[in-house]
């Protein structure tokens, strides 16, 4: 009996190996794919990295109206994001065609899916894009505006917006990248129609009396100052 | 611009043409408006007697009372009235400019009509030309005399005005306009960006030429152009004393608007002008003609205290903004003086200078939207306001002439700072 459960370890052992075998070409194939990807990843991160470096990027993001992309970056750094960026999907790259080696069925089914699922992500990555440009242009706008009418909550309302743009844009990104669905709407709408709702509840019953209080404070003070000051500007 | 039909222009050069165009460009036209005409022949009868020959003139009014009303799809054409002369020596056609549009700004319509009367006097041809844009209340003959005659007869291409102010008025000309012009063009004007002004007929031929040929971007302001181009040109430029000049209340809540309004086209004529102002130094003063009035005695207080409450709001809540636009040693200069108390809160005249600079670079290579930056100067500008305010509270004209004066030098001293911005805004970065 002891022969037989030996013999039966045996070529459980022998499949096993035989299997380890024939996925071994494939596994180093995938190390050298990876090995290989990994020093053009470095290769071009290093060429990258010194041509914006040369061109002052990081100053120049900020120039053009990205600056919320600095936020977002790595060590506050647009050049740092641009290059591990590139980097990492050169990595990507060399890990799909290293996985390539394995089964070709399978690999090419999962790249279709890659490919169909792209648009996607571009689109959410455009709206993300668009929707952090439009969120800080609007909050400098209300920022500056907020200021210059003497509100002490200025910077409050710059957030505000800020963050509700964002919020928008997030949710639209998650819609376009189908993750979340219903929850996401339902979550959005809630936190939306929330806010504006406390908003209004605030201004029109809560702070009814300091709201018009502080609106005649300033509007005495502007016409007191007109009728007083002998101040002109040209 | 076409604002004057070639049957209008023709009916002017069959009755001799035209030696003088004057636009009255009240900014609040009133029920006085009928009185202009009366007002524009009062001035001009002493001029055509010192001419000696007979004098026509063309006469633009803003408050719609010459001639019929404009139709509405027609706006752009001035609606004409009969010619009215008074024998020998002066014979004025007068005419309504358009009404301006609903959507218009104050500066942006007196830029407008400016255009309006400068084009009209270019397809005339005329010898010089009067712009009056100050409220039609202060404006007495003698304007419109002392602003034509040194252009017709003298030889002048512009004749700035020089007011008559207390010592809180025109702030953003002593602050700002005056001491940058005289800094960038070496020529000491009180008002470089008027609102009047007296042409003659070569730099109204440059101004309008420069407006109609190929624009780089924004439109030209004449307002804002015509001393700069006059400096840059080699034309002559002197100063005529007008007196009192009033002005409608401070609109606080507008201030902003009023600052990017005047301060946006002054950056970019700074832009259009760099290759002139950069090789310019130090500075002269233009002559004069005139003699100035005494000032009314000053009435009324300043609120300081509300300016340095803005000032200390913009500088806890604008820093990441004005840290795209001001050095660091400047930001921390503006941090310390938040914290002074209102007795001794003082803007230093180099600190000051340099912000201006500062924001006329950022102006020139949009670190950030013009729009924002331009509203964003407005703390800064009650804290400057303030500071003079406190300075200037007991002195008297003299004092404050040497305060003025002060800020300009400073504003000279400060100009390499700017030039080695200008020209390497990478590298000169304190």
């Amino acid at each position: 009996m002891w022969d037989q459960v030996g013999q039966a370890l045996n070529q459980s052992m022998n499949r096993m190996l035989s299997q380890m075998a024939s996925l071994l070409p494939g596994v180093v194939a995938l190390i050298a794919a990876l090995l290989v990807s990994t020093l053009v990843a470095w290769v071009l991160a290093a060429i990258l990295r010194r041509s914006l470096t040369s061109i002052d990027f990081d100053r120049r993001v900020a120039q053009w109206g990205f600056s919320a992309l600095a936020e977002w970056s790595p060590s506050k750094s647009p050049t740092r994001l641009v290059t591990r960026a590139v980097a990492w999907t050169a990595m990507l790259i060399g890990f799909l065609i290293g996985i390539s080696a394995f089964d070709v069925a399978l690999t090419s089914q999962f790249v279709i899916r890659l490919f169909a699922y792209l648009p996607n992500v571009l689109a959410a990555v455009v709206v993300l894009a668009a929707g952090s440009i439009v969120a800080g242009f609007l909050a400098r706008s209300v920022l500056i505006g907020a200021v210059n009418m003497n509100l002490q909550y200025a910077r409050l309302l710059s957030a505000g917006v800020k963050w509700l743009v964002t919020v928008l844009a997030v949710a639209m990104a998650l819609e376009h990248l189908s993750i979340g669905g219903g929850i996401i709407r339902l979550a959005f709408g809630i936190l939306f129609g929330g806010i504006v709702l406390a908003l209004a509840l605030a201004v029109g019953l809560g702070s009814k009396e300091l709201v018009s209080r502080s609106l005649d404070r300033e509007a005495s003070k502007t016409s007191s100052q007109n009728m007083q000051e002998p101040v002109g500007h040209l | 611009m076409d604002a004057v039909s070639q049957p209008e222009l023709e009916r002017i050069e069959r009755a001799g043409g035209a030696d003088l165009v004057v636009g009255i460009l009240d900014p609040e036209p009133d029920d006085q408006a009928g009185a202009t005409i009366p007002m524009v022949r009062a001035a001009l009868a002493e001029l055509s007697v010192e001419l000696n020959r007979t004098a026509r003139v063309v006469v633009l009014c803003n408050n719609g009372t010459h001639g019929p009303a404009a139709p509405a799809p027609d706006a752009d054409r001035l609606q004409p009235a009969a010619p009215d002369g008074d024998g020998q020596s002066l014979t004025v056609f007068s005419y309504s400019l358009p009404a301006p549009g609903p959507a218009e700004t104050p500066q942006p319509k007196v830029s407008h009509a400016y255009r309006s009367v400068l084009a009209v006097g270019r397809k005339l041809g005329v010898r010089a030309c009067g712009v009056i844009a100050s409220q039609r209340r202060a404006v007495t003959p003698q304007w419109i005399y002392r602003l034509v005659q040194p252009a017709l007869e003298l030889g002048f291409d512009l004749v700035a005005p020089r007011y008559t102010r207390h010592k809180l008025e025109g702030l953003l000309n002593k602050s700002v306009l005056s001491p940058l012009h005289r800094a960038l063009y070496g020529e000491q004007l009180q008002n470089p960006m008027g609102p009047d002004f007296g042409l003659s007929g070569k730099l109204l031929q440059r101004a309008m030429g420069q407006d109609s040929g190929p624009s780089r971007g924004a439109e030209n302001d004449p307002v804002a152009s015509l001393a700069p181009m006059a400096v840059c040109g080699g034309l002559r430029v002197c100063e005529s004393h007008l007196g009192v000049r009033t002005q409608p209340p401070t609109d606080w809540m507008n201030l902003s608007s009023l600052l990017a309004a005047v301060l946006g086209p002054v950056f970019l004529e700074m832009e259009r002008q760099a290759a002139c102002w950069q090789g310019i130094r130090g500075s002269n003063p233009v002559p004069g003609f005139g003699s100035p009035e005494i000032a009314p005695e000053d009435t009324g207080t300043m609120d300081v205290h509300r300016m340095v409450e803005s000032f200390q709001l913009g500088d806890q809540n604008l820093q990441d903004v004005w840290g795209l636009i001001l050095p660091p040693t400047t930001l921390l200069e503006l941090r310390k003086l938040s914290r002074l108390p209102l007795d001794q809160f003082r803007m230093p005249d180099d600190l000051w200078a340099r912000i201006v600079y500062d924001f006329a670079l950022g102006h020139r290579l949009r670190t950030i939207s013009r729009d924002h930056l331009l509203r964003s100067i407005t703390p800064l500008y009650l804290g400057w306001i303030a500071s003079y305010a406190l300075e200037v509270e007991t002195a008297g004209p003299a004092e404050i002439e040497a305060r003025i004066e002060r800020l300009s030098r400073a504003y000279e001293d400060g100009k390499r700072y700017l030039v080695s911005r200008w020209r390497w805004p990478d590298r000169f970065n304190p």
